[in-house]
């Protein structure tokens, strides 16, 4: 039983001020969150089923958008170019963690290659995109390097024009701007490793990649997936790498394009809010996959991978069950 | 408990806050009359120089000419204040303008005068802009107004008429050996054909990479492709088809299968992925470049991109019914007036838009026309004053079918004069043969028809 005081006593008890103080600090970031988060995000969410332009009168439609997303054949053709850009995410994971262990040993120059390596990420993407279409020009930067190292013009193709080639040159300016940043957070990653866990692996007489598999790759598991699911959501809306360099034309035009091109061009906001909705959502499952398929091979942070688990479990009950027969049988 | 309180009173305060900031978006956003006093005086009543000429006022300005903001608006906002000297007007040149635009003015608070985006529909004029007058009045002195008038009101007052037509560099057809100007879809193939056998110069420059710059095409499917001033209405909206073959090289597949046959014989620039506007604009000037399908607009910018000032010409487009050219003369952007400013600056705001479209020389200056009843030609459309060329003007949509058009090409999603996806999806298909123009036509036709059918429009 609590004994009952009065307001002024309660006042002054401290604990208003520490109320207080964790309120006021809670204000500013939950009004900017709601405000410019969570407002917009329920206002998409009715805007998906409106008939709708940015002026004008709406119209409610229930589902009709949704079933239109479905139905429509260029919202999930679009789906298929992420594929691309999730093996550029592979691709991109693999250099940076390459990087990240020649790096993180005590080499020369380490931090100018850190540096050099992390720099394309501080360029804004819509830069990138400039940068790359004239990369790309024919006959302009990419072009004249391959041909001082022997390729002729004509054998080499129109980089964006191609639709052969023109969604690989576009996922490689994407490795281009975000392996670096990978990259940094790997070796950070790789300097939190207890240096003398490496020294007991080389008393063990552990090779260099033996280190690297059972030493640093353990311990930096966490890292790796977070990264991983980063990349693979990431390519799932892709915007502004087709967006800026090819305007998502020959067939470069991903998912984020499209809605950008319903939104603004042709005026049906409802169906676009439809479309990102859907994309959430396919986000959303797509990050729980990789969720339950680390868990099941990889483990989750400290804790051992589910099928690890899962064996030992059985031989135990196998050795038990061995037991208890053996026992029967004496 | 009391500590679960104080929690929940200031949680209930900001989401109380926060639904009054969501409330106050949905009422302005609705636009309405919600802000100042709307003026009752209307343009044509002010006299310039000697009504009130001692109003204060500020302006603020929102317009696309983004090249000119700190040069030649200055000096019309100098020469104006010569009259006015108590109006400051600011412009602010926005470079994506027809989408932040539309953006804003759902907003309310956008500023004084704007140049009205196209998105805006004519029965929702008046919720944005203030109506300058009566059209039957206004018509005395201005031209083209239908574009933004809705009910017997304008609501807008167009800044210069555009002549639809094609830029040519006449230094390289001469020394392709062309005399006379195309004035077919063959003959005009055939030219182009000649200019790149004879001359170093890239013959067609689509401009595809701009993107904005594929819609241009879409302005010559209209009058310029049939001679008929009501095609877009009854032809295009309202027709069955519009996109098929007419077999006699008019209509709007012989615009798009134009240059759907300069693509596919290699007329046109290697890669049209990696185009650049403004280094267009002077290659063009030197004589790199034979062609460029745009708008009377251009035709200033690319004579000042260089020396050759002098080799740049303009010429109607090479489609020809029963011997004549069409060219289509329309109105560029509309000054419109922000319906919420208060009286003095509405009244302000009319006096600079008579000001800009009556005596500022804008129109000369940007290669059109001014959209005035008593105005003179200008000379850099010399080519136009022939007895096989024609100028018409397209009808405008009749009454309660303003917005049928765009709601079509909206619905259909080919997006034309909007997005200019039309000569995209020809160069796209033209490059890599993936499709042939007929199957594009049908393609075209299929979600017109679709969209038509939506509105209630039948066959």
């Amino acid at each position: 039983m609590r004994e009952k005081r009065s307001f002024r006593e309660w006042l002054a008890t401290g604990k208003v001020n520490r109320r207080l103080v964790m309120v006021t600090f809670m204000f500013v970031p939950l009004l900017l969150l709601i405000v410019f988060t969570y407002l917009p995000f329920g206002k998409m969410i009715q805007f998906s089923f409106y008939d709708m332009a940015y002026l004008g009168d709406r119209e409610f439609v229930g589902l009709d958008n949704y079933i239109e997303v479905f139905t429509r054949d260029d919202c999930f053709q679009a789906l298929k170019l992420s594929v691309y850009y999730m093996i550029g995410a592979f691709i991109q994971l693999g250099l940076a963690l390459f990087f990240a262990s020649i790096l993180s040993t005590k080499m020369k120059g380490a931090g100018i290659f850190k540096g050099l390596l992390f720099f394309p990420y501080l360029v804004c993407g819509i830069a990138v995109g400039f940068i790359f279409k004239f990369f790309y020009t024919r006959g302009f930067v990419l072009d004249t390097v391959l041909q001082w190292i022997g390729f002729n013009l004509d054998n080499l193709p129109y980089w964006l024009r191609d639709t052969s080639i023109n969604n690989i040159s576009l996922a490689a300016t994407s490795i281009w701007r975000y392996m670096g940043q990978n990259m940094v957070l790997f070796i950070g990653a790789i300097m939190s490793v207890d240096s003398s866990m490496y020294e007991a692996a080389a008393i063990d007489g552990a090779s260099g990649f033996q280190k690297f598999r059972y030493v640093t790759f353990p311990s930096i598991k966490t890292i790796i997936v977070l990264n991983l699911i980063l990349s693979i959501t990431g390519s799932l809306s892709v915007f502004e790498p087709p967006y800026v360099t090819t305007g998502g034309d020959f067939g470069t035009g991903t998912y984020f394009v499209i809605m950008n091109e319903l939104a603004h061009e042709s005026q049906k906001v409802g169906l676009a809010s439809a479309m990102a909705i859907v994309l959430l959502v396919i986000i959303l499952i797509a990050t729980g996959l990789q969720k339950l398929f680390f868990w099941y091979f990889f483990g989750e942070g400290e804790k051992e991978a589910y099928r690890v688990i899962r064996k030992r479990k059985k031989r135990a009950a196998k050795e038990a069950a061995l037991a208890a027969q053996k026992g029967g049988t004496a | 408990m009391k500590k679960k309180k104080v929690f929940a009173l200031t949680l209930a305060a900001v989401m109380t806050l926060s639904l009054a900031a969501c409330g106050n978006n949905g009422g302005s956003g609705k636009g309405g009359n919600g802000g100042g006093k709307a003026t009752d005086v209307t343009i044509d009543q002010i006299t310039l120089g000697e009504d009130y000429t001692d109003i204060e006022a500020d302006l603020h300005f929102l317009t696309h000419k983004t090249d000119v903001v700190d040069t030649k608006f200055q000096d019309y906002i100098k020469e104006f204040q010569k009259m006015y000297p108590n109006i400051n007007i600011e412009y602010e040149g926005i470079t994506d303008y027809a989408n932040d635009v539309t953006t804003r003015l759902s907003t309310g608070d956008w500023g004084d005068i704007c140049m009205i985006p196209t998105t805006v529909s004519k029965d929702d004029l008046g919720d944005y802009f203030l109506p300058m007058g009566d059209t039957d009045t206004l018509s005395q002195t201005y031209t083209m107004l239908d574009n933004f008038s809705y009910d017997g009101k304008s609501y807008g007052l167009p800044s210069m008429a555009n002549i639809q037509g094609v830029v040519y560099n006449k230094a390289v057809f001469e020394e392709a050996g062309i005399t006379e100007l195309p004035k077919t879809p063959d003959e005009f193939l055939t030219a182009l054909q000649q200019i790149k056998d004879k001359t170093d110069a890239i013959p067609l420059y689509t401009n595809f990479a701009a993107g904005w710059t594929m819609s241009a095409w879409d302005a010559y499917i209209d009058g310029c492709a049939t001679g008929d001033t009501n095609f877009a209405n009854e032809g295009l909206t309202k027709g069955e088809n519009p996109f098929s073959d007419r077999g006699d090289g008019t209509g709007p597949y012989a615009v798009y299968d134009t240059l759907y046959e300069a693509v596919s014989r290699g007329l046109t620039e290697d890669d049209p992925t990696t185009t650049d506007w403004e280094g267009s604009k002077g290659m063009m000037n030197k004589g790199e470049i034979a062609v460029m399908v745009l708008g009377s607009w251009a035709l200033p910018q690319i004579q000042q991109a260089g020396e050759n000032a002098d080799d740049i010409g303009y010429m109607p487009f090479p489609i020809s019914v029963d011997g004549i050219q069409y060219a289509t003369e329309g109105p560029d952007y509309f000054y419109g007036i922000n319906v919420n400013s208060s009286a003095d600056e509405q009244i302000a705001a009319m006096c600079y838009i008579k000001f800009l479209v009556e005596q500022s020389g804008f129109a000369a200056s940007e290669g059109g026309v001014d959209c005035l009843v008593d105005a003179q030609f200008p000379e850099a459309l010399s080519a136009f004053q022939s007895d096989t060329v024609k100028i018409i003007m397209n009808d405008p949509a009749p009454a309660g079918e303003e917005t049928l058009q765009s709601d079509i090409n909206n619905e259909s999603e080919l997006g034309i004069n909007v997005s200019g996806e039309l000569a995209t999806e020809v160069v796209e298909n033209a490059t890599t043969s993936a499709k042939t123009m007929d199957e594009l036509a049908d393609e075209w036709n299929a979600a017109w028809t679709a969209a038509q059918e939506k509105y209630g429009v039948t066959h």
